[in-house]
């Protein structure tokens, strides 16, 4: 049983370790009123939105699209990381629509390469982000 | 059953439980308190990556009277991020204080969407010159969505098994979290509360 159990272990390390993350996808830049008028953001709750940048006129949100993003225990720490960051004033967590709500202050530079780190540190994926001008 | 046996069933069954989360995010503590009729432990373990954990368990035997520590190492083998599910497997690990030929290893695996839930957990505990195998299951559905911050809950199944014994147990078990803060609750009618809290920070 004890052999059996390490070459389990063992091929998972190998088959596993050929498995990449789908996180190749391009971030796109966008201008709006504080409203949703692109069709990518489509999927995005626009209420919930329209709530979040209520208070950030003259912001920038930026809104990142994430997979493995299914429980509120596990996205704990994208939010405990991000609002650590002197640049960003407010972070929000949508689990219905898997995105994750970044205000930044209007001149901060926006780097999704940055944002992909920070979210795989927490252990899921970001896959693409809209960034819109309020 | 003698007496040698169930001994070494109730030392098994002291090792090893289930955990929620055992890998944080990069930099991220878990501490976590578990009581049954069988033992209090606290465990509190580090995640330098979200891909392993480094922890030592306190344990309060309540069977032997007794007190040792297990450290601990968990690493992530594998997470596939889907767009409404992730699913996870791990590999396990420890080492007793008390007697270095004490020694756990195993894998826990787990899938999970928003709505539902199913995990495993398989391991082998070699104490002394004796080798055992303990397997439990999990399944659990959500009987709302709440957003993120609410109070969210899981009404689950679990049963496990181990090689000493050879008898299944299946018993109900409720999950409760909210923010950093989880606690599970299970009952057997057999040995009665299971106890399980954990913070993340």
């Amino acid at each position: 049983m004890k052999i059996l159990l390490l070459t389990i272990i063992f091929c998972s390390t190998q088959v596993f370790s050929h498995s990449k993350e789908n996180t190749s996808h391009t971030p796109h830049a966008h201008s709006a009123d504080a409203k949703l008028v692109d069709g990518k953001l489509e999927n995005l709750d626009s209420d919930r939105f329209d709530s979040f940048v209520s208070d950030l006129k003259g912001h920038k949100v930026a809104v990142v699209s994430v997979k493995g993003m299914v429980c509120d225990f596990c996205a704990r720490g994208i939010q405990k990381t991000f609002n650590k960051r002197d640049e960003i004033r407010k972070v929000d967590v949508d689990l219905d629509k898997g995105k994750v709500l970044l205000a930044f202050t209007s001149s901060a530079t926006i780097d999704f390469e940055e944002i992909k780190k920070t979210i795989q540190s927490n252990g899921q994926t970001a896959v693409d982000m809209e960034i819109i001008n309020i | 059953m003698g007496i040698n046996k169930i001994l070494f069933v109730i030392f098994i069954v002291i090792i090893v439980n289930v955990d929620a989360r055992p890998v944080s995010w990069t930099q991220g503590s878990t501490l976590m308190a578990y009581s049954n009729n069988l033992k209090n432990s606290i465990y509190y373990h580090f995640s330098p990556t979200y891909k392993f954990s480094l922890g030592l368990e306190m344990v309060e035997d309540k069977i032997f009277d007794n007190s040792y520590a297990y450290f601990r190492f968990t690493r992530l083998l594998n997470r596939k991020n889907m767009q409404n599910s992730q699913r996870n497997l791990y590999f396990r690990s420890g080492v007793s204080s008390k007697q270095w030929a004490s020694y756990f290893f195993g894998l826990q695996g787990d899938w999970e969407t928003r709505r539902l839930f199913a995990g495993f957990n398989v391991n082998l505990i070699e104490s002394g010159n004796r080798d055992y195998f303990n397997q439990s299951y999990q399944v659990g559905i959500a009987p709302y969505l709440g957003e993120f911050g609410d109070l969210h809950t899981w009404i689950m199944v679990k049963t496990k098994r181990n090689s000493v014994a050879d008898e299944w147990s299946t018993f109900p078990v409720i999950r409760l979290f909210k923010g950093d803060v989880m606690l599970e609750l299970g009952y057997n009618g057999e040995t009665s509360w299971d106890t399980h809290l954990m913070y993340r920070f």
